[in-house]
């Protein structure tokens, strides 16, 4: 039986890179230190009600990037839906990212809609998940989901055994 | 409510807003296909300070040539409005924005006129198209067609020697909002 | 006062319940529901009845990535086979894992 995952195209050979790189960008993304210890920062494209989730979960504001240890892992957070106006700009950041990081960003889908374009795959508008765009490490179900399913994520990537 | 020609358009609004109409709400457009075969223009704009009843003017422009006027000399905020309902039913306003609001600049189509057939819903087998007992749906049964889905002997599987559907069919067909039995 | 517990974060399938009527696929806005049955014929009539069959589930899924949990499909099922719990739903490393199958396969339903 044919599923929305057979209507899927990708639209975009690659990733654009805007050289989101210099001190200006560097002040404009804001990433989490999630376990307060540089360990983790998190990246929340917040794109929909699901930012509202993240902002939920995060523990605290986002602030600009430090320079990292290099054991410290990056994750970037696509919370909401992408439409296929913003997609170029959406891959442009998850690039800009791992420039400004230095090291490949864990790509976190958060919600049905950046999962699979959710309750608007059939959307004329809208790209049936942002793993149209970028290789997805971890889908997180919900419409949606509860903050506690972020965090879990981020406790599992990290092999920290929530408490 | 009160109708308006297209060519006393941008004169009506006008006079509205000199009449104390100052606050512009919204300008939006309906598509009246299977019951005229127009769009119509809407507009409401309200006098805030007399704490009345807004105004609503509707100005129906044929649907195979929608072209008014545009009113964003006299409420800027419509351009906005202007361009969104340029973009999703295919109206030109004359003078205005032109530009792309929300859509790709790749897409081609006009997405919200009602004989405009959502795709990827024709596309899919619908899980709920089987019947009670199915593991397979047949293809002589008579289906279960979901909403936004037009009848297939309407648009889609439509029989060669036929032309093809009327707008008004194909809206009728894709736009009753229900699910329904095919007719064959 | 204290809040209650979060209840509506996933839902379950009570298959004794379920009859096949595929109400809850036909209902479900983002068509996530997946409904596999068959019939089979009712045993143990009286001597003379006429034959009746009932419906077999088969398949039941949930496809997570497209459910925006409205609840529609657990208000309409008739035979409240639906229910929602309150267990947060499970992620996945690929849009296809995050199809649920809720209904154990026997040997005689394996396709």
């Amino acid at each position: 039986m044919r599923t929305h995952r057979d209507l899927r195209e990708f639209p975009y050979n690659g990733l654009v890179s805007f050289g989101l790189d210099n001190e200006h960008y560097r002040g404009v993304m804001r990433w989490v230190d999630w376990y307060g210890d540089g360990s983790l920062y998190v990246l929340d494209v917040g794109l929909a009600c699901c930012t509202l989730e993240f902002d939920a979960a995060a523990p605290t504001a986002a602030g600009r990037l430090p320079s990292l240890d290099e054991r410290a892992r990056v994750a970037i957070v696509i919370s909401g839906t992408v439409t296929d106006r913003l997609a170029p700009a959406v891959a442009a950041v998850i690039d800009g990212c791992e420039q400004q990081a230095g090291r490949r960003p864990v790509v976190i889908s958060f919600g049905a809609c950046a999962s699979s374009g959710g309750p608007y795959w059939d959307s004329y508008a809208v790209t049936k998940g942002v793993d149209q765009l970028v290789a997805v490490d971890a889908y997180v179900p919900g419409c949606p989901p509860p903050p506690e399913a972020l965090a879990a994520v981020l406790d599992q990537l990290m092999g920290r055994v929530a408490s | 409510m009160t109708d308006v020609p297209p060519n006393e358009w941008l004169r009506a609004v006008d006079a509205l807003k000199t009449a104390g109409f100052d606050y512009f709400d919204w300008l939006g457009c309906v598509d009246e296909i299977g019951r005229r075969d127009c769009f119509r223009i809407v507009l409401l704009v309200r006098n805030l300070a007399a704490k009345a009843e807004p105004m609503t003017l509707n100005c129906w422009l044929p649907r195979d040539d929608p072209r008014i006027d545009t009113v964003r000399t006299v409420y800027a905020g419509a351009a906005w409005h202007e361009r969104e309902i340029a973009e999703l039913f295919g109206v030109e306003f004359l003078g205005g924005d032109s530009r792309r609001l929300l859509l790709n600049p790749e897409f081609e189509g006009t997405p919200l006129r009602k004989d405009e057939v959502l795709a990827a819903r024709t596309g899919l087998d619908w899980p709920g198209a089987k019947e009670p007992g199915e593991t397979d749906a047949s293809a002589n049964r008579r289906r279960m067609v979901p909403p936004g889905v037009p009848d297939a002997a309407v648009w889609g599987d439509r029989d060669d020697s036929q032309p093809a559907a009327e707008p008004a069919e194909v809206a009728e067909s894709a736009g009753s909002g229900r699910m329904r039995r095919r007719r064959t | 006062m204290s809040l209650p517990e979060p209840s509506h974060r996933w839902i379950r399938l009570i298959e004794p319940a379920c009859t096949s009527c595929m109400i809850c696929a036909r209902e479900c806005p983002s068509w996530c529901i997946s409904i596999d049955s068959h019939t089979e014929p009712v045993e143990g009539l009286p001597a003379g009845a006429r034959e009746r069959t009932r419906n077999v589930l088969e398949r039941f899924a949930i496809d997570w990535s497209l459910c925006m949990f409205c609840g529609i499909c657990v208000d309409e099922c008739p035979y409240d086979a639906l229910e929602w719990v309150g267990d947060v739903t499970q992620p996945g490393s690929s849009s296809a894992a995050l199809v649920e199958e809720m209904v154990e396969k026997s040997e005689a339903t394996s396709r």
